[in-house]
């Protein structure tokens, strides 16, 4: 893993419905050929610390369900989506606890800056590829500004 | 009536939830696990080429990824009618203990030992693996999860891709081990086996040597008994890629065992309308008996405490130093208690790993003899691992060509329904007296179904029948209707 790198990580089950949103946004910027590693992980379980330690900057896309209209594109901070929870099973291992749990351990190696993008599902109980058009708009919104924010900041 | 409800759900990977009816004294009148969402993956796999399944399968869920491609594979290797050669066979099995590594290793560090270290009584705030990890030093947790990534890395060094692995293909495996693979994988190995032996000194300095814990551990507050079932090899020893399915009773009288498309002689289903999830149940020991636990039940566990009451022993050396501590500490066979699911998952987890250490000085691993051809389809095919969490089972039916007909698959946490059910019930009314319900009771409520670890991702692929039956109806003791509530 290269030191200076962006690394885009999509979040998302390819084949469900609105949860693939973080996958087709990085999809979509792998078509683009943008300077970054793309990366797509199923889960936000230990593999995401995998997918990000070693780079220096890093974006995070992955959909979400927090009760806000469909399609919202929300820009958060670790804390904001760490989550005292305690936990019933394994899988439910947050994307902020992982997140934080890599800040503790390993301090030197987590990307000096961290972007987490989420995105508002509006359907997530359909195996189909086809998006509900509120999160396909906003996905589209997130590919153009994860460009700019690669092109506004080159390593 | 008072209703208490502890929603599981964080993030979209399967829902469910418990809830809990108080009677007017304010004690616990009924108590149940609800699995209130389904995925259909068993719909969504019909008309698919069977050689496209494992690849698809991965994806029913995040975290259990390598075991539904590995419950598939073998599978497939059936419909083609191929056995694949011993080294794509250990390749198979290294990919596959290397998974068993990091999932296990997960489950304890996150779910299990933060309500032993930091406490089964601390706030919520600190009771996670943030909190664990701030109990035992930064440096422990980093050094677990270090390791714990370089089980990760086997798994994605074999399975060809990263997170989702594509090495599977029908008779055998498609990606090679060169020896200097091999040499980092058996680097990788040894440490994985150190990462093994730290966790049970954890587990043997924070729960074994506390009274308070071991009472909790081997007291009747978590005790469910019920039947048990898990794999063996020939010589009787635990087995998780590949063997054949022990099952006994309450007693660990044996019930049977069987391969294969046996499976259907052995378990059946139970269907209630209030929860997506299946009962499955011994068949055997006959018809139906109700979520009831004790000498006659039906209801049957799967997982790391099954498994070590099926199996006589581990069949590798260091874990079975452990397996013999075990049962020394729990005297009778088999063990009911359930909290001890956490000590057999660490046990376990050792295994695999010096499994995957052997693995990797076997000469033959980097063997190029990897596949077997295939050359007909016989149109049928089950495939039966040892998941992380227990039994999985894949079952398909395809026409000549291959295209899937007819898919069943039962997974982990779909065995564990009724003890789960169990379990949850018998501490909801050892904790909650006089309607006196606290975060911490609530807790010691959870930490009965955390053991086993619930899948519900996995646990609800079945569509019954096309309905959504999103009411819950409760039943009294003589199973009359008294409660019916609609869409939670």
């Amino acid at each position: 893993m290269e030191k200076d790198e962006w690394v885009v990580l999509g979040i998302g089950n390819p084949y469900l419905q609105d949860d693939r949103a973080g996958v087709v946004v990085t999809e979509r910027l792998e078509a683009l050929g943008l300077p970054c590693r793309i990366e797509q992980l199923l889960t936000v379980g230990f593999e995401v610390l995998d997918k990000i330690r070693g780079a220096s900057r890093a974006i995070i896309v992955d959909a979400c369900k927090l009760g806000n209209p469909p399609g919202s594109i929300l820009q958060v901070s670790v804390d904001d989506i760490f989550s005292s929870h305690h936990l019933v099973n394994s899988h439910a291992v947050t994307l902020g606890t992982t997140l934080k749990t890599g800040i503790i351990c390993f301090p030197d190696e987590m990307p000096k800056e961290l972007h987490i993008w989420l995105i508002e599902v509006k359907d997530i109980s359909e195996f189909t590829q086809v998006m509900s058009p509120e999160v396909e708009q906003a996905v589209g919104e997130v590919v153009e500004g994860i460009q700019r924010l690669l092109t506004e900041q080159p390593l | 009536m008072k209703k208490i409800e502890i929603n599981p759900i964080t993030r979209l990977e399967g829902h469910g939830k418990i809830a809990i009816f108080l009677d007017d004294s304010g004690n616990v009148d009924d108590a149940f696990f609800q699995t209130v969402e389904f995925r259909g993956y068993e719909k969504f796999l019909q008309g698919m080429p069977i050689e496209e399944v494992p690849r698809t399968v991965s994806t029913i869920c995040g975290v259990c990824r390598g075991v539904h491609f590995t419950a598939a594979m073998k599978a497939v290797d059936q419909v083609f009618g191929v056995t694949p050669p011993p080294a794509g066979r250990k390749l198979r099995e290294l990919f596959f203990n290397a998974h068993y590594v990091e999932d296990h290793t997960v489950v304890l560090y996150a779910l299990g030992f933060p309500d032993f270290v930091v406490g089964p009584e601390a706030s919520p705030a600190e009771r996670n693996v943030v909190g664990l990890i701030n109990a035992v030093g930064a440096d422990v947790g980093r050094e677990v999860l270090r390791k714990r990534g370089l089980a990760v890395k086997i798994f994605e060094l074999l399975g060809g891709k990263p997170s989702h692995a594509v090495s599977a293909i029908p008779g055998g495996w498609s990606k090679n081990l060169s020896e200097e693979e091999r040499k980092q994988v058996e680097a990788w190995s040894q440490e994985l086996v150190e990462l093994g032996e730290l966790t049970l000194k954890i587990f043997d300095d924070v729960v074994l040597k506390n009274d308070k814990y071991m009472e909790l551990v081997t007291g009747d507050t978590y005790k469910v008994e019920v039947g048990y079932m898990g794999s063996v090899d020939p010589q009787g020893l635990g087995t998780f890629y590949h063997g054949t399915q022990k099952v006994i009773d309450s007693d660990g009288k044996l019930v049977g065992t069987f391969e294969g498309k046996e499976y259907l002689d052995f378990i059946a289903e139970r269907v209630k309308p209030w929860t997506y999830l299946k009962f499955p149940y011994q068949k055997k020991i006959g018809p139906w008996k109700g979520i009831v636990e004790g000498p006659g039940t039906n209801i049957f566990a799967v997982g790391p405490l099954a498994r070590m009451n099926v199996i006589e022993g581990m069949s590798t050396p260091i874990a079975q130093k452990h397996f013999e501590k075990f049962h020394a500490t729990f005297g009778a066979k088999p063990v009911h208690h359930i909290l001890a699911y956490h000590w057999a998952r660490a046990i376990e987890m050792l295994s695999a790993a010096e499994k995957c250490l052997e693995l990797s000085r076997d000469p033959e691993i980097t063997s190029n003899e990897i596949w077997t051809k295939p050359t007909s389809c016989t149109g049928e095919g089950v495939g039966i691992i040892e998941a992380s969490r227990g039994t999985l089972i894949h079952h398909y039916l395809t026409d000549e060509k291959g295209i899937v007909t007819k898919a069943n698959l039962i997974v982990s946490t779909t065995h564990n329904n009724g003890p789960i059910n169990l379990a949850v019930k018998k501490a909801a009314r050892h904790f909650i007296k006089n309607g006196e319900v606290s975060p911490s009771i609530l807790n010691y409520v959870e930490m009965s179904f955390r053991p086993y670890d619930l899948c519900l991702a996995c646990a609800t692929h079945t569509v019954t029948g096309g309905q959504s039956p999103l009411e819950i109806e409760i039943f009294d003791k003589d199973g009359k209707l008294y409660k019916r509530l609609k869409n939670f």
